[in-house]
């Protein structure tokens, strides 16, 4: 039978963090936002170890600050397009207030580090979303629109479409033809 | 962008498609090393061989003499240690209809070759990027699909 | 009626008569007795007339003797004596009737015997008497006396003749009682009976002959039908045979000797006779339809070949039943030799597998030809890119205009063998038919304009579509094509305003061209406020490559409509186009439910 499942990314990404450094019986301290505090004596063998058991679950420990900040700006953006009921209508002062930095500044130093635009990282996440709640089958796509500060449907489809290429219907049919057929093959 | 340059596979018995590809690639700002094959059976004896480091991303023609397209692809997602690598369908045009089909099939990305080179360009550097956010940012790879 | 049946029934019919001949039965021998006792009467009143004569002729003879007696005493003649000496004998014959007479009756017997004592009395009273006056020996006093006594004597004798006579009389009225009281309620009766019988008899009649001239009827109804058999089995060309299964008599029609070839009734029926026409290949066929009759209880359609006596081969089907009343089973077969109808039917598929063959065919050069001039055309297009990209500067202005030039070119066949290969892909064969919401449809059609409606602000307003049979993909292709249309051809400057509408059409509705009313249809518009166009172009805007406007005001190869027509007819629904020019257009499709 089917198990459909809904999870909250930040607490398994404590409880994995957790366990990890309970097995390495490394100390720390969980800041939230995928931040933590280690003892500054902890060596770069360890923290090499530390990344190893990490990477199992895909998490990495990311070096540098502008690295560390383009991973704040994602943090960021994931949680305004899945936290919140309604998206912000408008991202820059969203994250600029969030991060406490200037835009201009966020915008560049992500382009820098990821080759790619905020702009583009935030269609991107909006389009993961929509396909998150389409794939529930709870929402009409008007409901989803509105969810996602799409003023209409064919606005919504045309972004979406954009970023991936194929209508959400499309989509929506996929994703039903594919469960269907691994419920087929058991 | 990692320092490491990312892995790219192409099976195409195109002699002229496969030029088009290397060659939009070496002009692409992206870190790239890219191998090409060029028929479905070369593909699998490539995949399958131990030695060879898998691909990041499989670019996967359709019409292919020997075992065609669609039959790798549903090859690949039966085998445990390669149905994770990320497909994209890299074909002359097809129906809508043929289009979602090979989504339903598995595949994450479908390209309909495009007869502008700058266009292959940005086309390929779009996926390439796209795939690297599926790789690093945890985006669900269930619902990974581009079609362009 | 109830009853009637039952007035109807052989049971009843047997009853009855058994019942009448009871009757008559009754009825004679009631007459038997009636006349035996009428004989028995007769013979008793004569045997009592016979016995009250003697005894009165014994009492006569007495008389005369008392007479002769008495005029001897009185006169002295001897000639008063004759009839006294004859007297003893004649009464002793008498006595010997009388004896005989009275045989049975035992009382009667015995007062004979006392008369006969009293008579020899009287008698020998008599002989005294006159012996004294013979002899002179007896004096008037004694004679006298004698007399008296005589006297007394022939009362007592008179007495018991009168007894006797009383006792025949009295048994005489007894019988006579007895006879009477039976035979007051036989006539009577019996009539009744008689009455009754001929009813029933009557009623038999009546049945009988109705039965009979009912079963004439049938019967010649039979023949008639028959000979129609014969005859339809002739133009027909089919035979029957009939296997009784009690008697095991199997009958072949004549036309089944003659599809043979064969002279009527020319061999005895039986399976292996009909075998030796069976194709040997066929035998088995024929045998096992044989054996399975009693497996099933009927014989399956069949076919087989036949070579008929003249060496033709002929194609032959049979099948057959069981038919039963209540006495036995019988076994009805029927075979029709299907040649001309099997040779027809294989010419046909013959046909039709060609016709299929070429079909897939021409899809499969279509579609390879499309596909395949697609590939050098898009390596034209993009070795030209990279010409231009590449080289620009060592091209001359001509050079980049030529080649700009040829890209043009190359985009427009290209879209051409696009839409060429839409078209030849919108076929019907393997595609499915599922149940689909035209709703969601309906969105993905719009979702995939999106751009277009975005671009123009466009309105569309649908009701609500209900869930019906057809080929997903192509009926998204149509709205697209139709609601893409009406966005292309819209008023420019005034945001395009999409109307689609949805009904069930009665039968009563249909217009002229939907001539099988036995289906449902569903009737969808599309109407839009946009450029419209002139009605006289209505079924020529359906027509493959053609178009309304030139590619400089709308881009477009003609081939959308084309496609729309051939997604209805693939539905076995049609497509209608009105257009008011300036006003806007609607697009009809008729869907069979």
């Amino acid at each position: 039978m089917k198990l459909y499942l809904k999870f909250d990314s930040n607490i398994a990404l404590k409880k994995i963090i957790q366990e990890q450094f309970d097995k390495l019986q490394m100390e720390y301290d969980y800041l939230g936002f995928a931040e933590i505090e280690i003892n500054d004596s902890v060596s770069s063998v360890e923290i090499r170890k530390l990344d190893e058991c990490l990477n199992n679950y895909g998490i990495q420990i990311v070096e540098n600050q502008k690295s560390v900040l383009v991973q704040k700006i994602k943090d960021t953006i994931i949680e305004m397009v899945y936290k919140e009921e309604k998206l912000p209508t408008s991202n820059s002062a969203y994250l600029s207030d969030k991060l406490k930095q200037r835009y201009g500044y966020l915008s560049s130093v992500f382009t820098e580090i990821t080759y790619t635009s905020i702009e583009n990282f935030i269609l991107l996440q909006k389009a993961e979303r929509a396909k998150q709640l389409i794939s529930t089958n709870e929402f009409t796509f008007t409901e989803i629109a509105y969810t996602l500060n799409y003023s209409s449907v064919a606005h919504f489809s045309n972004q979406f479409k954009g970023i991936t290429g194929i209508t959400p219907s499309s989509f929506q049919r996929i994703i039903k033809k594919r469960r269907e057929n691994s419920t087929n093959l058991k | 962008m990692p320092k490491e340059p990312i892995h790219i596979l192409l099976a195409d018995d195109d002699e002229d498609d496969r030029l088009f590809f290397k060659e939009a690639f070496e002009e692409i700002k992206i870190n790239t090393r890219v191998h090409m094959v060029n028929d479905g059976v070369e593909l699998m004896s490539h995949l399958t061989n131990e030695g060879n480091p898998l691909p990041n991303i499989l670019f996967l023609d359709l019409n292919m003499p020997r075992k065609t397209g669609i039959d790798c692809l549903l090859e690949i997602k039966r085998m445990a240690h390669l149905k994770d690598i990320a497909i994209a369908i890299y074909s002359t045009s097809s129906s809508e209809n043929d289009i979602e089909n090979t989504f339903v099939q598995g595949a994450n990305v479908y390209i309909k070759k495009p007869s502008d080179f700058s266009m292959l360009k940005k086309i390929l550097e779009q996926v390439i990027t796209v795939n690297w956010q599926y790789q690093t940012s945890g985006l669900n790879r269930d619902n990974y699909f581009l079609s362009l | 009626m109830r009853i009637n049946p039952i007035f109807k029934s052989a049971i009843f019919l047997k009853a009855i008569f058994v019942l009448s001949i009871f009757m008559l039965f009754y009825i004679s021998s009631v007459s038997y007795k009636h006349t035996k006792a009428l004989n028995e009467s007769s013979e008793l009143l004569v045997h009592s007339y016979k016995i009250q004569f003697q005894l009165e002729r014994v009492l006569s003879m007495l008389k005369d003797a008392e007479t002769g007696q008495r005029g001897f005493i009185i006169t002295r003649n001897p000639v008063f004596l004759k009839p006294y000496k004859s007297v003893e004998d004649q009464i002793y014959a008498s006595f010997i009737k009388l004896k005989a007479l009275t045989i049975v009756d035992q009382q009667q017997q015995a007062n004979l015997d006392s008369l006969l004592k009293l008579i020899y009395a009287r008698l020998d009273l008599m002989e005294l008497s006159l012996e004294g006056i013979r002899k002179k020996t007896i004096d008037e006093n004694q004679l006298n006396q004698n007399l008296l006594a005589g006297k007394s004597v022939m009362d007592n004798i008179r007495i018991q003749i009168n007894k006797m006579e009383d006792r025949e009389i009295s048994y005489f009225n007894e019988h006579q009682k007895k006879y009477e009281t039976e035979v007051i309620f036989s006539p009577i009766s019996t009539f009744i009976f008689a009455i009754f019988s001929l009813l029933v008899f009557i009623l038999s009649f009546i049945k009988i002959n109705t039965d009979v001239s009912v079963l004439k009827k049938s019967n010649t109804q039979l023949m008639i039908t028959n000979e129609s058999i014969k005859h339809a089995e002739i133009i027909g060309e089919f035979y029957t045979t009939q296997w009784n299964l009690a008697t095991g008599e199997l009958t072949y029609s004549d036309n089944l000797y003659r599809l043979l070839g064969c002279e009527p009734q020319s061999f005895k029926p039986s399976i292996e006779s009909f075998l030796e026409f069976v194709h040997p290949d066929d035998r088995i066929i024929v045998q096992e339809a044989e054996d399975n009759t009693k497996l099933f209880g009927k014989t399956l359609p069949h076919f087989y070949r036949v070579i008929r006596a003249d060496g033709e081969l002929r194609y032959f089907m049979s099948m057959g039943k069981f038919i039963s009343d209540d006495k036995s089973r019988m076994h009805i077969g029927i075979g029709k030799d299907i040649t001309s109808h099997h040779l027809s039917n294989v010419a046909l598929e013959e046909r039709n597998h060609e016709l299929e063959q070429s079909i897939k065919e021409l899809e499969s050069f279509n579609r390879v030809a499309s596909h395949d001039l697609q590939e050098p055309l898009r390596k034209i297009q993009t070795f030209i890119s990279r010409v231009i990209e590449k080289d620009k500067a060592n091209l001359s202005e001509q050079g980049k205009e030529y080649l700009t030039k040829i890209e043009s070119s190359a985009h427009k066949m290209r879209i051409l063998i696009d839409d060429l290969l839409l078209f030849s892909r919108t076929n019907k064969a393997e595609k499915v038919f599922e149940k689909t919401d035209l709703n969601k449809i309906l969105d993905s059609a719009n979702q995939e304009l999106a751009h277009e409606i975005e671009q123009k602000n466009a309105i569309i307003q649908s009701v609500q579509l209900p869930v019906i049979n057809v080929i997903t993909f192509q009926i998204q292709q149509l709205f697209v094509n139709l609601i893409g249309n009406a966005l292309k051809y819209s008023k420019p400057g005034i945001p395009p305003e999409i109307k689609i509408d949805c009904e069930k059409l009665a039968a009563r509705d249909y217009p002229d061209f939907i001539t099988d009313t036995r289906k449902k249809y569903l009737k969808i518009s599309i109407s839009d406020n946009g450029m419209g166009f002139d009605q006289q172009y209505a079924e020529k805007i359906f027509i493959l490559f053609h178009r309304l406007h030139n590619n400089t005001e709308y881009v477009g190869t003609g081939i959308g409509l084309s496609i729309c027509k051939k997604i209805a007819e693939n539905h076995n629904g049609f497509i209608i186009a009105n257009g008011k020019p300036g006003i806007g257009a609607i697009f009809t499709v008729y869907l069979p439910l």
